[in-house]
């Protein structure tokens, strides 16, 4: 069972983290709770406190959202890659079924494992942030217990969540036909694509009703701000859409994309690898597309606030003064916290991408063999690597750009007293920190494995099984 | 003045080879001092019990492993000297591989798998290449499937499109290594047909390691290996001739 278990580290780690950063939130807000309520002039009203945890609450199911469907395609690429053991069990006669079982099993104790070391690390987290608030003055000491009751709730959520996807990420698991294991040694290009057709159309229903409501809500933002909270369905109800349907999305981006790396033949090939299995590079991607897209969208739709407020304040600089940078501020904090997210998403790029190079050794072997030579397989596997961080993150920016413009349309178009169109803000900094994000994780999600398939020996390709 | 291997006529050839795995009680000798020389145009077929030294033979004449003891030469160059990259180099352009299995890279078609040596090398094929290239795609019966991939084609199919691939740059020699493993005996034949006719036809020197008599009769000359020596160099052989050396040579064992 060792190495069933090998696999499992990328989802403890997602959700550890997870897990984490719940915990802290809760723990964070629960300490500035208390100092609200000890504050003579906010102490008075429990909105501020409500309004904390509602936040609190959305970011934390934003990273949990993210950190399942991150697991999910952690699993099914390890199932994947796995298809001639499983194939082999199935021959002599274990079922589909208990396989799949056994996999979701061990979901289930890597979910309580992370959950446990979320709350553990999250507490000691929280606790330190207290500290140093309170030792450079910037917060008053409390006498926040740290036996919070909320606390279980994050975690709780990751041990389901974390089951859940392990189940939703097997159930390729039972598409493996026993034969599979004495079939030629041939690596078996083409997954399955059963069910694909279904979840386009679904994907495509969710996608046009979502976009209508956006749009619906974008118009009704013309009269009135409560137009933001139909056109905040729609976007949710639309990206559902784009998420479902991403091996049909995210396939032509990555062609594009790939294009770029020019046409020596380790560029080629790294084009190639980054669209050959159209679910495999959705996997691959998906989770940061979503996290890039939810950062965009909430900078955006700030950016474009800001410039409305720097509007009035130039008209009524009293009433405006120091709006400027408790904005800022706030922008700041919500761009961190959403940032968790996407960084959940990151370690699942570099986890499928090495986990797909470690189940091509023999076609890397086959490469050396024929020619290539270390640099320039390593050259392939960076340029794939860029090939799926840029294309996620350009998808991202794009859909985060139009979601947020939508936002901040629908927020802010009536916030005039008449009708008005609102010019989009862009969050200039945030694509400066994407870029540069972007090039560090092409560059940490290729480390190792450029340096496992520079180790690959060709012989390994003219090994027979 | 030394005599070269290529003065000799010989286009590889491998002097005192020794190869071991692991050290003390635990080591396996895979080669024990084992010379030959492979002739300039022929289609030697190297043969022998499972774990009599074979692969381990080409792997070292191929530059993709190196002996314990001893010398090899691919032409004139002594390639237990070169670096990883020479290696490389010398693969690209002086080396063909057909394998059992996996021999395509699956996410090129028949063509860029076949032109891969000359992309690696950073070239296009010259206009004689070109018409070799195309002659060998008609010959082996791939024009109507040039734009398919891989998966797309039968075993046999795939195997031809290895072949194509390894005689596309004119290799001084060709390593297959149980080139028809993973066929049925129709389609083998037909492969090992193809690799004798590349030989006899063209002048390619092929080395063929393989543990199947059929397989050897279509060759020139059958080494035979046991326990990691040359217990045998015979000319062109019958299938029966070369089952019955076999056998006697497991009776011995
Ligand atoms: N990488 C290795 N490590 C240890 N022993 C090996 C290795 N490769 C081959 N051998 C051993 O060397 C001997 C010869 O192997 P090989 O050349 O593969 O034989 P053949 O191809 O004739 O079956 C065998 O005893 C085999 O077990
Ligand atoms: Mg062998």
């Amino acid at each position: 069972m060792r190495a069933t278990f090998a696999g499992q580290w990328p989802t403890l780690l997602v959700a550890a983290l997870a897990g984490t950063f719940g915990t802290a939130l809760l723990h964070v807000t629960g300490v500035l709770a208390v100092a609200i309520a000890a504050d003579d002039v906010t102490g008075e009203s429990d909105t501020v406190a409500l309004l904390l945890g509602i936040v609190a609450t959305v970011f934390i199911v934003i990273a949990v959202y993210v950190s399942s469907v991150v697991t999910a395609n952690t699993v099914s690429t390890v199932v994947a890659g796995r298809t001639r053991l499983i194939a082999l069990l199935r021959l002599i006669g274990s079922s589909a079924r208990s396989q799949r079982a056994q996999i979701a099993r061990e979901g289930l104790l890597v979910g309580v494992a992370g959950a446990a070391i979320g709350v553990v690390v999250g507490t000691g987290v929280a606790f330190a942030l207290d500290r140093v608030a309170v030792a450079t003055d910037l917060m008053p000491a409390t006498d926040y217990g740290y036996a919070n009751p909320w606390v279980a709730l994050p975690a709780v959520a990751v041990v389901l969540t974390t089951w859940l996807a392990s189940w939703v990420g097997s159930r390729r698991v039972l598409k493996v036909r026993p034969i599979q294991a004495i079939g030629n040694a041939n690596e078996h290009d083409r997954e399955e694509l059963g069910g694909r057709r279904g979840r386009n159309i679904t994907a495509l229903v969710f996608f046009v009703i979502g976009t209508a409501l956006l749009v619906l809500g974008v118009a009704l933002g013309l009269v009135s701000p409560f137009g933001v909270l139909i056109g905040l369905v729609g976007g949710i109800v639309s990206f559902t859409g784009i998420v479902l349907g991403a091996d049909v999305v995210m396939p032509p981006v990555l062609r594009r994309v790939g294009r770029v790396f020019g046409r020596t033949p380790a560029a080629r090939l790294a084009a190639e690898n980054a669209v050959r299995h159209p679910e495999r590079s959705a996997r691959m991607t998906i989770g940061l597309v979503i996290g890039v897209t939810l950062v965009t969208t909430f900078s955006v739709t700030m950016a474009s606030y800001h410039e409305l407020i720097l509007a009035a304040q130039r008209a009524q600089p009293e009433v405006y003064q120091g709006v400027d940078e408790m904005l800022n501020v706030t922008v700041a904090v919500f761009t961190v916290l959403i940032g968790f997210s996407a960084l959940i998403a990151a370690i699942g790029m570099v986890n499928t991408l090495s986990l797909s190079v470690m189940q091509r050794t023999r076609e890397l072997g086959l490469l050396r063999a024929l020619g290539f030579d270390r640099r320039q397989l390593r050259g392939m596997i960076v340029a794939e690597s860029a090939a799926l961080t840029l294309a996620a993150t350009l998808t991202g920016v794009v859909l985060g750009f139009g979601y947020g413009w939508a936002g901040a349309q629908a927020l802010l178009g009536s916030a005039q007293g008449t009708p008005a169109l609102v010019v989009p803000g862009i969050p200039w900094a945030l694509f400066g920190g994407l870029l540069v994000a972007a090039a560090v994780l092409t560059i940490v999600a290729s480390i190792a494995p450029a340096r496992r398939a520079m180790r690959v020996s060709p012989v390994v390709a003219l090994a027979v099984e | 003045m030394q005599i070269q291997p290529s003065d000799l006529g010989l286009i590889a050839r491998v002097a005192e080879l020794g190869k071991r795995y692991g050290s003390g009680s635990g080591a396996v000798t895979a080669l024990d001092d084992v010379s030959l020389g492979l002739r300039r145009g022929e289609f030697t077929a190297i043969m022998g019990p499972s774990g009599s030294g074979k692969s381990t033979l080409m792997h070292i004449m191929a530059g993709l492993d190196s002996p314990t003891s001893g010398r090899a030469w691919l032409g004139d160059t002594d390639i237990t000297e070169l670096s990883d990259s020479a290696l490389t180099v010398l693969r690209r352009r002086r080396i063909g591989f057909v394998f059992q299995s996996f021999n395509l890279v699956p996410t090129l078609d028949v063509r860029g798998n076949i032109m891969l040596p000359f992309e690696l090398d950073g070239r296009r094929p010259a206009q004689d290449e070109q018409e070799w290239i195309d002659e060998l795609v008609d010959a082996l019966g791939l024009r109507d499937r040039i734009d398919h991939r891989p998966h797309e084609l039968s075993g046999g199919q795939q195997q031809r499109v290895a072949i194509a691939r390894a005689l596309a740059t004119r290799p001084d020699l060709v390593f297959a290594d149980e080139p028809t493993g993973n066929l049925d005996s129709r389609t083998g034949r037909e492969v090992l047909g193809l690799l004798a006719a590349a030989s006899a036809r063209y002048g390619q020197s092929i080395a063929m390691v393989t543990h199947d008599p059929v397989a050897a009769s279509h060759a020139d000359r059958i080494l035979f290996l046991a326990d990691g020596r040359i217990v045998r160099d015979a000319g062109r052989s019958s299938a029966e001739e070369i089952s019955t050396f076999m056998l006697g040579m497991e009776r011995a064992a």
